[in-house]
């Protein structure tokens, strides 16, 4: 809607025409809109056509499936703030092009919340509450109701009768490809939504973080940002320039996961972490059943 | 398999290894055991080899399925390998990693069949119109069937796993 009339404010001319012709869709006219409105449609680089200038950068190593076409994107460069993309990339469909399933979604981050959770909630039942061993009063001829004991749950003071009964372990797990096709589903979301990037790698000429927040803000990226990279050893630069930012975080591509990706607007991928993702996540694909753990030798495994 | 191996492995250590499980010539004592026994210090120079774990290594399963050798036609087990190109149709149904076609038949309460397509992509409208009229050729009866568009899936009533089977091979799929 707002998006609409945006377009709508900025043909001058036809805002006549619009209020007599498209009555449900016209703006009233004394409506305010505020100097600051963002258009994210209209801000976004759209994808790169097929007719394309710039050198393709990387191939899919893996083999595609015959009826599937690769995904392209463009791979820019953190070295300065208003360059043109180094080039494209083309990402494989299985990871960054599957159906969007937000039931897989939904359940993989109700999983990364709540596995790890213990609720160490503890009240008394009536025979761990201090006394009512003894009946307060003889069963009959005080004129006053039966009792047991004076810390029975219809007492003040006294048990609680089906409350939370000590440390709970919230405790389970997704099957392992669940929480593989979470990742895919995940990545290919943030990649159909045009929140996804591609960088060539995360080095930055200065440790200054304003830098990277003014970068940000020009390409309008988001408003958080999380970058990954393969290896777990960041460049000092990047490594400085995130350090006091809350809402631009520095991740390894092993700790990739559903709920990060969530929290952030943008993610950025270097070339090398693309290549790690698609080798680990379509080998699920084309994998036996495990014989045996994992930490025990298979041949080609690591 | 694994396990076997590594009894193997026990038992050739166990064997390399001197005076674990063989006993001291002096003790049994007389002339022919001193003698076996000079003989064995001489020979019992130990060697380490890792040669023979090649037999160990070669056990080892792999984690990843091979590629199915090309078959021109149909192959001896019955399996009938996928068209090189996709058929030109508005829906593609893709292989189990197995490289079978993913038609499974349920039976649930006893008497409740179903036959379910699985792995469908594209139009699954198209593909659920289709397998309709292939049933109704078939049977001659008119089959519920159950179209899932989140999972991609479709249910058909009744056991009909080796018709669509064979129908989607035809195709190509």
């Amino acid at each position: 809607m707002l998006r609409f009339s945006c377009l709508v404010f900025s043909r001058g001319a036809a805002r006549r025409f619009a209020s007599s012709f498209s009555s449900e869709t016209a703006l009233p006219p004394n409506l305010r809109l505020p100097s600051n409105l963002v258009d994210p449609d209209r801000l976004r680089r759209p994808p790169p056509p097929e007719d394309s200038s710039l050198p393709l950068i990387r191939k899919c190593d893996a083999a595609l499936p015959a009826h599937l076409r690769p995904v392209r994107t463009w791979v820019d460069t953190l070295e300065s703030k208003d360059s043109e993309p180094l080039g494209l990339t083309e990402l494989h469909p299985d990871v960054f092009a599957v159906t969007p399933r937000l039931d897989i979604l939904h359940a993989v981050e109700t999983w990364q919340r709540n596995y790890k959770r213990i609720s160490h909630a503890n009240t008394k039942v009536r025979s761990e509450v201090r006394g009512g061993g003894r009946k307060p009063w003889n069963q009959k001829g005080s004129g006053r109701a039966r009792h047991g004991s004076i810390r029975s749950p219809l007492w003040r003071g006294g048990g609680v009768s089906h409350g939370p009964r000590g440390p709970k372990s919230y405790y389970y797990m997704l099957p392992m490809k669940v929480r593989v096709q979470g990742l895919k589903v995940a990545l290919s979301s943030k990649m159909a939504q045009q929140y996804l990037h591609v960088v060539d790698s995360l080095n930055i000429p200065t440790p200054d973080s304003q830098y990277l927040l003014e970068l940000i803000k020009s390409r309008h990226w988001g408003e958080s940002v999380l970058l990954v990279d393969v290896s777990e050893e960041f460049p000092e630069n990047i490594l400085q320039a995130t350090e006091n930012l809350k809402t631009v975080n520095l991740i390894p591509a092993i700790g990739l996961n559903v709920h990060s990706m969530l929290k952030h607007e943008a993610v950025i991928l270097t070339l090398d972490t693309v290549r790690f993702l698609e080798e680990k996540l379509l080998w699920h694909d084309e994998r036996y059943t495990f014989l045996y753990p994992l930490k025990l030798p298979y041949s080609d495994f690591p | 398999m694994y396990k076997m191996s590594v009894r193997l492995l026990t038992l050739r250590a166990l064997r390399g290894a001197p005076g674990l499980c063989r006993r001291t010539p002096a003790v049994t004592g007389g002339f022919r055991a001193a003698y076996s026994a000079a003989t064995r210090d001489q020979r019992s120079v130990i060697t380490e080899s890792t040669d023979e774990y090649k037999f160990v290594e070669r056990l080892i399963p792999p984690t990843r399925i091979p590629d199915p050798p090309k078959h021109v036609g149909v192959a001896p087990s019955g399996w009938i390998p996928p068209a090189e190109s996709p058929p030109p149709l508005p829906y593609m149904i893709r292989r189990s990693r197995m490289h079978n076609i993913p038609v499974y038949s349920d039976l649930t309460h006893g008497n409740r069949r179903l036959t379910l397509v699985r792995k469908v992509e594209g139009d699954i409208w198209a593909l659920e119109k289709d397998v309709r009229e292939y049933l109704r050729q078939v049977t001659g009866n008119e089959l519920p069937t159950q179209v899932n568009e989140v999972t991609m899936t479709l249910k058909v009533k009744g056991h009909f796993e080796q018709e669509l089977k064979d129908w989607l091979a035809s195709k190509g799929f």
